[in-house]
């Protein structure tokens, strides 16, 4: 796996075949979760219309009624509360808000599952469409993080630790029965989307330097 | 300040009705601090310098006000930081 490097109007990053296949995998997973299509089984090029033929007929059942708060920690994550304090102001903004944000990650993640779905080792993501990614990878590991139980920073690094010695162990061949293989492998999955989105965001960042350069150049905006 | 707020009964807050609500984008593990800092730049227009601090601020205090001004305005901002996968609440402000 290569991390994104900017070229033309692009970023552009190399993963295998198989990690393909594992990223598309988990990017289809988190549409489903949010309600969205089985990425791939409906007819190329006609989900638009289906989603947004959704996303009015939840807008208008919210009219009806007040829309629930997720039972799932990781939808609750990708659609959080907007007012814990205020029920009124919470239920109000879940009702205007969510079918379309449950769309705009819906659409996201398609079109990265897409991506990841075309043949060859580069992951292609042009520059207008590099915000969108980088969001989507976000919500992929907001998922992910909630399955790990990761809610803190402390809890972020003993993960790291944990697959550490679980990949020293099994190196080293020693007895592995002390390791939890599905949360091993999900936190490595979690930081390799950690890497490639900041990678991203890096590329992102890097791009923008010549505005940043030229409004210090004019002595404005320092402090 | 030079500027006064005008009409404001004696020992009232002093806010216009507004500016009496507030975003708060909250700390959390997952949200790389360089990510925090592009979605502050790209979406409210702040500085690099400005949106690191207010980056920093969540990640060290837990929270940042990154917006003010009336309850519909606030919502549209908290939508757009849950669109980034921030995490944002809204509330009217000296609360």
């Amino acid at each position: 796996m290569r991390g994104f490097e900017p070229r033309d109007a692009a970023m552009v990053a190399e993963l295998d075949d198989e990690e393909r296949t594992v990223l598309a995998r988990i990017v289809a997973d988190v549409g489903l979760l949010l309600g969205g299509e089985r990425f791939g089984l409906e007819g190329e090029g006609e989900p638009e219309p289906i989603d947004s033929e959704r996303a009015l007929f939840a807008a208008l059942q919210g009219l009806e009624e007040a829309l629930a708060e997720p039972d799932d920690p990781a939808i609750l994550r990708l659609l959080p509360n907007a007012s814990p304090e205020d029920r009124e102001v919470a239920d109000e903004f879940r009702r205007l808000t969510e079918a379309d944000l449950r769309g705009l990650k819906v659409d996201r993640l398609r079109r990265m599952w897409r991506q990841l779905s075309e043949d060859g080792e580069q992951w292609r993501v042009e520059r207008v469409e590099a915000d969108a990614t980088a969001a989507a990878l976000t919500d992929v590991r907001l998922v992910l993080a909630t399955r790990l139980g990761l809610s803190t920073d402390l809890e972020v690094d003993a993960l790291h630790a944990e697959i550490d010695l679980a990949v020293r162990t099994l190196d080293e061949d020693e007895d592995a029965t002390g390791v939890d293989h599905e949360r091993v492998w999900l936190g490595m999955l979690y930081e390799a989307l950690t890497w490639l989105q900041e990678s991203l965001v890096r590329c992102l960042m890097d791009g923008d330097e010549p505005d940043a350069a030229r409004s210090q150049d004019l002595g404005e905006d320092d402090v | 300040m030079a500027f006064q707020e005008e009409l404001e009964p004696e020992g009232g807050v002093a806010t216009r009705p507004d500016d009496a609500w507030v975003t708060l984008v909250w700390n959390d593990p997952v949200n790389l601090m360089s990510y925090v800092t592009y979605v502050f730049q790209t979406y409210f227009g702040f500085s690099q310098a400005e949106a690191e601090q207010r980056m920093r601020e969540v990640h060290e205090n837990g929270r940042s006000a990154v917006s003010t001004g009336s309850r519909e305005k606030m919502e549209v901002d908290v939508q757009a930081m849950h669109g980034y996968g921030l995490w944002a609440t809204l509330q009217r402000s000296g609360e």
